[in-house]
């Protein structure tokens, strides 16, 4: 019976693991900021209860396409971070831009049918737990 | 013989792939699987455990490997309860992830000990208790539903059982009653062959399984065809980018399984079991991916 537990223990303990897949390998295209892209709006995050944050936020437009770039971020590790841009400084309305690429500067495509100048705020969300981490409000570069 | 063997072998093969070229269907063990616990038991057992595993081809190109193990306790010759844990591993274009799944808590109870020639009824009512929130990432990719070793819900599962000389039926009714912390979203996803299940809010399933029993003269194997109706009484939902709720069409309807266990008694405690199977209707959309072409199992059991 020892060796029956034994196997079952062995069975479960080699079932945690995880491997990169070809859609998963850092090698796919990673969205970057054109030289001749035009910054539209800028925000520096600021942390919520309990959690520290330093970084700014930028969005950039090239024609009719939106980007978003978190620059120099260093924020508070979390579970299942996303990144909204968002209607209030809180997560009710919101465009969810996808998991948070972590520390350091990373780019997020924001969907052609949005309507940039109606989300004023970034937020940094643990989506699993519902807790919010950071928030940046966003001003605008340009007047046109 | 040789030639026997090999129309065999041909046969099983050409069974197995043809199945897998075109069927989707029922996987969740531990719904799929209810009402076992007084199967064959003898009255003096009180305990039982068994271990095993579950290969199966899922959606595009995943496949499952899901080992299990049971603890079974017959308290009285009418209560026993059981308990099941689970684990998952996957593999597929997103790569391999592995991860327990859930632990099943059932009580089966008999309302009656009838002769062989009498109707003998049971009762089951169990929990599911997820060990995942279904959101593992790979590299920080959100992974779809079918590489999910959970479905991330606290389930109540409930259901009756029939058996009558060798014929046995089971129903029984599955229900969800927590959305899931999934995060996958086909928009952000690298590709778009997989249903969006961000939050998913999935709802009940009602179960009927039908089994003829048959056992040979040595007593020493059981075969059990079974076919097993799974219906899903509504459309899941999501939340999408915007974060609105949002149906998924055509997530509702039947499944209809068709199943083949064999068990083989090795010593008076001691047995193994294979099982096989495969869906014959699925539903059109199934985002909970449940969906399988067909299954392969193995099992061992004790008694003590």
């Amino acid at each position: 019976m020892k060796k029956l537990f034994f196997l079952i223990g062995m069975t479960f303990f080699f079932s945690s693991c995880e491997k990169e897949g070809v859609l998963t390998k850092g090698s796919n295209p990673i969205p970057t900021i054109n030289n001749t892209a035009v910054l539209k709006y800028s925000g520096t995050f600021v942390p919520t209860s309990g959690i520290t944050v330093q970084g700014n936020v930028n969005i950039y437009a090239q024609g009719n396409k939106y980007q978003l770039q978190i620059e120099n971020i260093t924020i508070t590790d979390g579970p299942d971070l996303k990144v909204y841009l968002s209607k209030s400084d809180t997560p009710s309305s919101f465009v969810n831009l996808g998991n948070f690429k972590g520390n350091g500067t990373s780019v997020y495509d924001i969907p052609a049918q949005v309507d940039v100048s109606e989300y004023p705020y970034v937020l940094i969300h643990c989506q699993q737990y519902n807790h919010l981490f950071a928030i940046a409000e966003l001003i605008s570069k340009q007047s046109n | 013989m040789k030639n026997k063997l090999k129309k065999a072998l041909l046969f099983s093969t050409l069974f197995i792939l043809g199945y897998t070229a075109n069927a989707q269907g029922c996987s969740d063990a531990g719904f799929c699987s209810v009402g076992n616990t007084f199967k064959d038991a003898q009255s003096e057992i009180k305990n039982s455990i068994e271990i095993g595993g579950v290969y199966g081809v899922g959606e595009e190109d995943v496949t499952v490997f899901s080992p299990y193990a049971i603890y079974t306790r017959i308290f009285t010759n009418r209560f026993a309860m059981s308990a099941k844990l689970t684990a998952t591993t996957a593999n597929g274009s997103f790569g391999t992830i592995s991860n327990l799944g859930d632990v099943f808590v059932t009580g089966n109870y008999k309302f009656n000990t009838g002769d062989y020639d009498k109707s003998k009824w049971s009762g089951i009512l169990g929990v599911k208790i997820p060990l995942t929130a279904s959101n593992d990432k790979i590299n920080n990719f959100s992974l779809p539903m079918p590489y999910q070793s959970s479905l991330g819900t606290f389930d109540v599962i409930t259901g009756l059982d029939l058996a009558i000389k060798k014929w046995e039926f089971s129903t029984a009714v599955q229900i969800p009653l927590n959305q899931n912390k999934n995060s996958y979203l086909s928009q952000l996803a690298p590709t778009d062959k997989f249903d969006s299940t961000n939050l998913l809010e999935r709802k009940s399933d009602v179960l009927f399984r039908a089994t003829y029993k048959i056992k040979t003269e040595n007593q020493k194997f059981i075969f059990r065809p079974n076919v097993l109706f799974i219906y899903h009484l509504g459309k899941d939902s999501f939340e999408n980018v915007f974060g609105q709720r949002q149906t998924i069409q055509n997530s509702e309807g039947l499944t209809i399984n068709g199943n083949l266990i064999t068990s083989y008694r090795l010593s008076e405690k001691n047995y193994i079991e294979a099982s096989i199977a495969t869906p014959f209707v699925v539903r059109e959309v199934r985002p909970d991916g449940l969906t399988r072409a067909f299954t392969i199992g193995l099992s061992y059991k004790r008694n003590f």
